[in-house]
């Protein structure tokens, strides 16, 4: 059920930014060389509560060694990470915090269930509270059918969906994720998507680092781009990507004398120069989950088919088992 | 909100459990298999000189917990070394210690968890032959016992003489003092694991851990005749500056020569409850000073 706990921060400025990073610095020693390698360079931002937060970047530029110094995992060689105003060093901090690694992998000797209740224990969780939590993220995840598989056995997407669960389990107000998505096939994909709209309709904070753009475009409401370990960009995701000097119409059944009457007033129009007209595109991935669910309807359809006439046949009406009767 | 302390018994016992489950579900249990075949080979075996002399049937129980309590040490000092050497790697290599670490676990409970749970496998599994120990050499003993009264009734032999050879032998059968010997093992092990949790916190391989820890292993057991060999041969006395190095070898080497009542235990001599106490004494000193060590190292460590 969805819990609205925290109000947005527009209507409260006085609130404590969920993530709040300043000045961050982390160098790593050299193995052959005298100076230290800089991986993360004079990073600073903000996260205020209920936001989705996308940490874009390529491969190395510094995310991962931004959210581990997040978590703790990291000491700042300069600057510091707090919160929800606790420094990240401190063990507390961690109480708000639920985290998915990239390509997470469990106690492979624990089921789906162990696993749950392992981590929520270590969040200080007890008896009863343990029992509904873990039913609780099961149901969210949609994994009871595999609660009692061994790790082991579960597929790329379902350890991502446990992984999402163990994140979850101690109600977190701040959810970090290290490529949610990466290797997860197109559904798997989607389900986790889905899982982060909700969680950011219950209004958690989602701090989420992935260089699948399209996929932090949908979720995310604020972005930053980090480039050799610097913020080279950041701001809200629309005032970002908006293109301002233009505008865009979309519009149902128009015939083509509607269209071109519509370019005749522009033509007509001080300033305003017709740029592109056309049918717009869905995605790949749409494209690919609408096939998904038609195929998955007709499969069930023809199964209920099937069980229908089978029920139906004469012979099998006789009770008694005799078909020759 | 919950309030996290330093330091957690109950989030120790939950890490605990865990590296229980984990160390039994690797199937450790299977050398149990082992040691019953070597009890069992251990019990029925005859020597062919086992019979000659007037204390043969002490010998032969001699040799049964020999077999046995060897057995157990060996598998003890195994689990200790490799099962803490593996642990902390794994969860390193498989990135699960990011998903622990970045809960609200102080890294001085994950450690201790660890180690905890290495030493409630260990004190299962030598709980576990010990009861079949104590069975075997029961049996065994009983036997041998009625075999000797026999053979004296037959010889003749005086009622007192019957008790004296009674008592011998029962002193070889299952008694308080094996166990102490059996408890020695316990705390030699529980010395062992803290010292290969230390070692596991810096080094960068289970097998670099293994190999170190193994090395200590052997030194501790010449530790002390090295250590009273050398301060002998000094022939213009030692200062107190050599007195605080040796001291500090001592510290970093165990000395497991203290843990000789094993052998005592093995030959039925008697052990003092206070010899007993001392040594839990000192085992938990070496492995609190190692335990705080391996702190020291990991609570800075980056992952």
């Amino acid at each position: 059920m969805p819990r609205y706990r925290y109000l947005p921060y527009q209507f409260n400025m006085e609130v404590t930014p969920a993530v709040q990073i300043n000045h961050l610095v982390k160098e790593f020693p050299s193995p052959f060389r005298k100076s230290r390698v800089r991986a993360v360079d004079d990073v600073s931002l903000a996260i205020m509560p209920g936001e989705v937060y996308g940490l874009i970047g390529p491969n190395g530029s510094g995310k991962s060694t931004t959210m581990k110094a997040l978590l703790g995992l990291l000491a700042p060689t300069r600057g510091s990470c707090h919160v929800f105003g606790k420094n990240s060093m401190k063990t507390d901090s961690r109480q708000e915090i639920g985290f998915l690694p990239e390509n997470p992998y469990f106690y492979k000797h624990l089921s789906g269930e162990e696993t749950l209740r392992f981590y929520a224990k270590l969040c200080g969780m007890r008896g009863k509270e343990v029992q509904n939590r873990v039913e609780e993220m099961l149901e969210m995840v949609s994994l009871q059918d595999a609660r009692k598989r061994r790790i082991g056995g579960y597929s790329k997407g379902m350890l991502q969906r446990i992984g999402l669960a163990q994140a979850l389990i101690h109600d977190p107000r701040l959810l970090i994720l290290d490529e949610p998505t990466a290797g997860v096939d197109p559904i798997g994909s989607r389900q986790i998507r889905d899982l982060i709209v909700d969680l950011k309709a219950r209004g958690v904070t989602v701090f989420l680092c992935s260089h699948l753009l399209e996929q932090v475009q949908e979720v995310c409401d604020h972005v930053g781009i980090i480039f050799n370990g610097k913020i080279v960009k950041e701001g809200r995701l629309e005032d970002l990507i908006a293109i301002e000097d233009q505008t865009e119409v979309v519009i149902r059944n128009a015939s083509s004398r509607t269209l071109a009457r519509i370019r005749a007033v522009i033509a007509d129009a001080e300033n305003a120069e017709f740029v592109r007209m056309g049918k717009p595109k869905t995605t790949l991935e749409r494209l690919f989950l609408d096939e998904a669910r038609k195929s998955d309807a007709l499969a069930n359809a023809s199964d209920h088919a099937e069980t229908a006439a089978t029920a139906a046949k004469p012979g099998n009406t006789n009770e008694q088992g005799d078909p020759h009767a | 909100m919950r309030r996290n302390g330093f330091f957690s018994p109950a989030r120790i016992s939950v890490i605990a459990g865990h590296t229980f489950t984990q160390l039994v579900r690797m199937k450790v249990f299977y050398f149990l298999a082992v040691f019953v075949i070597l009890m069992l080979a251990a019990s029925f075996f005859d020597m062919p000189w086992s019979r000659v002399t007037e204390d043969s049937a002490e010998q032969e129980l001699i040799i049964l917990k020999s077999t046995a309590m060897g057995a157990m040490a060996m598998f003890s000092a195994l689990f200790a070394i490799a099962g803490t050497a593996l642990l902390i790697p794994k969860d390193l290599e498989d990135r699960t210690l990011y998903t622990i670490l970045s809960k609200p676990v102080p890294r001085l409970d994950y450690l201790l968890g660890k180690l905890a749970g290495v030493l409630v496998l260990i004190a299962v599994s030598l709980l576990l032959m010990d009861a079949l120990l104590t069975v075997v050499l029961h049996l065994r003993a009983e036997e041998l016992l009625a075999a000797e009264m026999e053979k004296g009734a037959k010889l003749g032999w005086p009622q007192q003489y019957l008790d004296i050879r009674r008592e011998s032998i029962s002193q070889q059968g299952v008694t308080w003092d094996l166990q102490a010997g059996i408890a020695a093992i316990f705390f030699k092990a529980t010395v062992m694991a803290s010292l290969a949790l230390l070692i596991s916190t810096f080094s960068s391989s289970t097998l670099f851990t293994i190999v170190i820890a193994v090395v200590i292993y052997f030194i501790g057991h010449f530790t002390a005749d090295a250590r009273n060999y050398w301060l002998y041969s000094q022939k213009d006395g030692v200062s107190g500056e050599l007195k605080i190095l040796t001291q500090g070898v001592a510290l970093i080497f165990p000395d497991f020569q203290l843990y000789n009542i094993i052998d005592a235990s093995i030959e039925g001599k008697k052990i003092g409850q206070g010899v007993l106490a001392r040594l839990a004494i000192l085992t938990l000193f070496y492995a609190g000073i190692y335990s705080v060590l391996a702190w020291f190292t990991f609570r800075k460590k980056e992952f």
